[in-house]
């Protein structure tokens, strides 16, 4: 069997027929002089020649491996398939744009190799849209960054390294590629820093993104957040809503107290029901905190606990 | 010349003497009896007889509910004559997604037959449905097509189906004919239970399978008017909900409730505000507005289904580890996982490597 690689390149491809070919040639020779390595197409069920194009090149060259999904899952799948095929020591993963430099990857591992486990690229000069892709993206990030508190200037960038140890204890799904810093960060005790890398403008095929995204993102960076600040408490953060609720169910009671003493004739309905409302709620939501508790009690009891970096003093 | 064996989770089989340590079998034809069943002995006739004339190694797995037991007595003696049935019994009723569950773990062939225990189609159905599984599709449903069935039926059948594509991205015709034909890893692999298995093709086209349909006649017996009671309408409407939920938020369920809650919250938010706006410009006491009591009660709504959504954020993050997120087609040359270590639920249902 030849030699595991140090370096694991994964590339997810979504209908990129023209760009394949350039893509494996500029790693190749970006990586020229770096020693063992390996490119991981992981082909997102494109509808065009991609998969077709991608095995022919790794027939030609035992470095290249494909995989192809069974369907088109989307970005994070497809980067978890290649995290789940990756042997190096070290991944880098990219887009199979072009848009990222490949030869940025030889700075990024070398950054890694300082003691960090996740290096994650910033765009310089973005070569996009100003309007549909680079202020989206700005807003994006200052709330990434605010609400997660990792800080991180371009969560976008797709061109990140990481350890393969981090690697193995991320299980990403849904869009979770977006957040990959701020769920290392959580789930993984991950360190983390960034280095400016290259980007150019997109030269063939078609941008995957759109706008339509930003709902989707507000949902996901709340669940973001949970994660981060109450995956092992989760009751806490249900309890926090529960004090907000019966703090506002209390404003009513003092009002409805209050309407009492005065004596106000006939006695409405609108304050009192208002305050059993809000304090219905805070039992509502104290109770779902339980719930969570539940389920992970219950998942907690056949998980092994593993802290990460976990390691005794040496005497 | 039969015996009863013990297996184990709640059934017990009938296994013919015959049968025992034979050659495995290519096709195995599974029978879920639980609904209006025909009988069983001249069903088997009817179908196996193409199987038989095309020369293919089969065995028909029947699969009843214990309501149905006694249904099953004339299958001894076809077994006893040597023909290739085998009859388990369920302990409990389990509906027809768990039975099949249950045959499947109990059956040797490499292709399933899912037959209802009533006539859908003509048997000849079953020949063309596996020959399209043998040249590569994954799965090969029969569509009755063109219909012989009363007006009322075919307007029940629309309305359904109208319903179901606005739900799934997938094109299927003819949800409730049971009739399939699929490669064995796609029964293993999909996750089936409770009234599911009406949808079983739309799950397994979401998975990544490739799934043709088959237009073959409506069989004679099939023709006739059906109408059912309310309770079944509301449970159509109730399984095209799930659908709708499996198909597009099993991992994001914060995506939906976040949707749903938020735009109640702003809704109420906005009486709100336009209530304490009027109060302010001198408006009626806060205290004499129902419409105040509306507004908390909308923006109280959505945050309940907000907590909900998270709710389900925090269940799906618990299983993430375990669940796998994508399947594979197929692996280039040489990409098999080679030194990297399995994920935790591997070994389940990818594709082995490409051929050619």
């Amino acid at each position: 069997m030849v030699e595991p690689p140090r370096l694991s390149v994964v590339v997810p491809l979504y209908n990129e027929e023209e760009n394949v070919g350039l893509l494996v040639q500029a790693v190749r020779e970006a990586l020229a002089a770096n020693g063992p390595w390996e490119l991981l197409l992981v082909d997102d069920g494109s509808t065009d020649g991609t998969a077709r194009i991608a095995s022919g090149l790794a027939e030609q060259d035992p470095r290249i491996r494909v995989i192809r999904l069974a369907r088109n899952y989307g970005q994070t799948p497809a980067m978890q398939a290649g995290f789940d095929h990756a042997r190096g020591a070290v991944v880098v993963t990219m887009d199979g744009d072009l848009q990222n430099d490949p030869r940025d990857i030889p700075t990024l591992v070398a950054k890694l190799d300082e003691g960090f486990d996740l290096v994650a690229g910033y765009r310089v000069r973005r070569q996009d849209r100003w309007l549909t892709r680079t202020l989206p993206s700005r807003i994006a990030n200052w709330l990434i960054r605010s609400i997660t508190g990792v800080s991180i200037r371009d969560n976008g960038c797709s061109l990140k390294a990481y350890r393969i140890e981090l690697v193995r204890k991320l299980h990403l799904y849904s869009d979770m590629h977006r957040f990959i810093p701020a769920v290392a960060a959580a789930t993984a005790g991950a360190r983390i820093t960034e280095v400016p890398v290259r980007h150019h403008p997109r030269r063939f095929g078609r941008s995957k993104y759109g706008l339509g995204r930003i709902a989707r993102v507000l949902a996901d960076l709340l669940t973001i957040k949970m994660i981060r600040s109450f995956r092992e408490r989760p009751l806490v953060m249900f309890a926090a809503g529960a004090a907000g609720a019966v703090s506002l169910g209390l404003v009513f009671v003092i009002g409805t107290v209050a309407a009492l003493l005065r004596q106000s004739q006939p006695m409405t309905v609108v304050f009192p029901a208002t305050a059993l409302l809000w304090i219905g709620l805070a039992c509502y939501l104290l109770m779902l905190g339980l719930i969570a508790e539940t389920a992970l009690h219950e998942q907690r009891r056949s998980d092994a606990v593993e802290l990460v970096g976990l390691r005794e003093e040496a005497w | 010349m039969t015996k009863t064996v013990e297996l184990p989770d709640v059934v017990s089989v009938a296994l013919p003497v015959a049968l025992e340590g034979e050659r495995s079998v290519e096709i195995s034809v599974l029978v879920p009896v639980n609904e209006r069943p025909e009988p069983l002995a001249e069903l088997y006739e009817e179908f196996s007889a193409p199987l038989r004339a095309a020369g293919w190694s089969y065995e028909f797995v029947f699969v009843a509910e214990p309501w149905c037991g006694e249904l099953t007595v004339p299958l001894r003696d076809l077994a006893a004559r040597g023909e290739p049935v085998r009859v388990l019994h369920a302990g409990q009723t389990a509906g027809e997604a768990l039975l099949l569950k249950a045959a499947l773990a109990h059956c040797r062939g490499s292709i399933i037959v899912t037959l209802p225990a009533y006539r859908r189609v003509e048997a000849e159905a079953l020949p063309a449905l596996i020959a399209k599984v043998r040249s590569g599709v994954d799965l090969a449903v029969a569509r009755r097509w063109p219909r012989r069935d009363s007006w009322i039926n075919r307007l029940q059948n629309r309305a359904l189906h109208w319903l179901i594509q606005r739900v799934a991205h997938g094109k299927i015709h003819d949800v409730a004919c049971g009739v399939r034909a699929m490669r064995r890893e796609v029964l293993e692999e999909i996750p089936l239970y409770g009234d599911l298995s009406r949808f079983f093709p739309l799950i397994a086209l979401r998975e990544g399978y490739r799934v043709e349909e088959f237009e073959t006649p409506q069989h004679p017996a099939d023709v006739r008017a059906r109408i059912y009671g309310p309770g079944i309408y509301l449970r159509r409407l109730i399984d095209v909900l799930n659908l709708f939920f499996l198909l597009r938020f099993t991992e994001k369920p914060l995506r939906f409730f976040g949707a749903v809650g938020s735009s109640l919250s702003l809704a109420g938010l906005a009486i709100l505000v336009v209530v304490v706006i009027q109060r302010l410009g001198g408006g009626e006491a806060l205290a004499d507005r129902p419409l105040f009591l509306l507004g908390v009660l909308m923006f109280m709504l959505g945050v309940q289904a907000v907590a909900l959504g998270l709710i389900g954020e925090i269940i799906v993050h618990l299983h993430a580890p375990r669940r796998r997120p994508y399947r594979i087609a197929w692996w280039g040359e040489g990409a098999e996982r080679a030194g990297a270590p399995e994920p935790a639920w591997a070994g389940r249902g990818d594709a082995r490597r490409a051929e050619g």
